[in-house]
């Protein structure tokens, strides 16, 4: 390879001082490998121009469009599992199953109890079931059922809630 | 080299003032401006208007007093460092610009002389994407008329280095053109 090969772009481009430029010039006229060399460099130059002028005539290149349907999608989906997720369930019912209402039970009058205490306010009503074959009984104290002093003090009454068979 | 007739030495002396100096400019390198811009891949909208932030920028320059030495250079700088801002990727440069360049120029040249172009600059479309940034970049400015010192400026690199690569670079087309 010659040893001004080097120097050959910028010849073609006069980037070279004079005095060099002119040397390159004399050296062409007589190394035909170099001649060559710079014959390739003007005719891609030239290509290169081409195209670079070619670049204002047609539209200007476009970007892709971006497929926004795909995180649109995206975006939905998680939404809704989201949602899915997060929403607020309705209270569960819970069923209460109470049995059917029999038939008014029949009452007794029976004998106060002597350690039956006596409250001011109305004494909560209890509930006490007496295993009796097959009998169920409410005792109730006589101020909720009636109004103060219309029944004496310490007076319950036994319902007797057994269903009738 | 170019086809622009910007002269390689913008006379700022005979206008009065900075309003019609950059005016004058405005007129005279807006196109390879645009041009430049569009090869490194800018759409035509985002070229247009980095040239006219670079041109904003050379009138607050100006007027601002600042240097009228190596305005070409200057210019090119600007919009060199705003394309790159606006640019997320430069593996799109100068190759989407070459694609259809035969087409667009050879309308009325023969079905057989079409084809024969399009497979050269396929070629040379490929040839250019195979190149380095910086061999592209020197080339582009080379095609837009500047100097090699201008280049220099521009990418910020010496002049004995921006030989080198346009050196290289056109060995580099030649080879893989077979020309």
């Amino acid at each position: 390879m010659c040893e001004n090969s080097s120097k050959l772009v910028a010849w073609l481009d006069r980037e070279l001082p004079e005095q060099e430029w002119s040397g390159i010039e004399m050296h062409l006229a007589r190394c035909a490998e170099c001649r060559s060399a710079v014959s390739a460099y003007q005719e891609i130059s030239r290509e290169f121009l081409f195209c670079y002028e070619a670049a204002m005539v047609r539209p200007a290149p476009r970007r892709r469009p971006r497929r926004l349907w795909i995180p649109a999608v995206a975006g939905l989906a998680a939404a809704i599992l989201v949602a899915a997720v997060l929403w607020p369930r309705p209270a569960q019912r819970l069923s209460l199953r109470l049995p059917t209402p029999s038939p008014a039970p029949a009452m007794a009058f029976v004998r106060p109890v002597a350690h039956v205490a006596v409250h001011a306010r109305p004494k909560p009503i209890r509930t006490q079931w007496v295993i009796v074959e097959p009998s169920v009984e409410v005792e109730l104290p006589a101020e909720a059922l009636f109004p103060p002093g219309a029944v004496p003090a310490g007076v319950s009454y036994i319902a007797d809630v057994r269903p009738q068979l | 080299m170019s086809g622009d007739a910007v002269p390689w030495t913008l006379p700022l002396a005979r206008f009065p003032s900075t309003d019609r100096e950059a005016t004058t400019l405005f007129g005279e390198l807006r196109k390879p401006l645009l041009r430049y811009l569009m090869c490194l891949g800018l759409s035509s909208e985002d070229a247009q208007d980095v040239v006219q932030d670079a041109f904003l920028s050379l009138h607050r320059h100006l007027s601002g007093g600042g240097s009228e030495q190596n305005i070409r250079s200057w210019l090119f700088r600007v919009a060199h460092n705003q394309a790159r801002n606006r640019q997320n990727s430069f593996d799109r440069r100068f190759s989407a610009p070459l694609d259809g360049a035969a087409e667009t120029v050879l309308d009325e040249a023969t079905p057989e002389r079409v084809l024969l172009e399009k497979e050269k600059f396929a070629r040379l479309g490929s040839a250019i994407r195979s190149l380095s940034g910086a061999e592209r970049e020197c080339l582009l400015l080379r095609a837009s008329g500047l100097r090699y010192r201008e280049i220099g400026e521009v990418l910020g690199v010496p002049t004995s280095t921006v030989a080198d690569i346009v050196e290289r670079a056109v060995k580099k087309l030649a080879e893989k053109c077979n020309v």
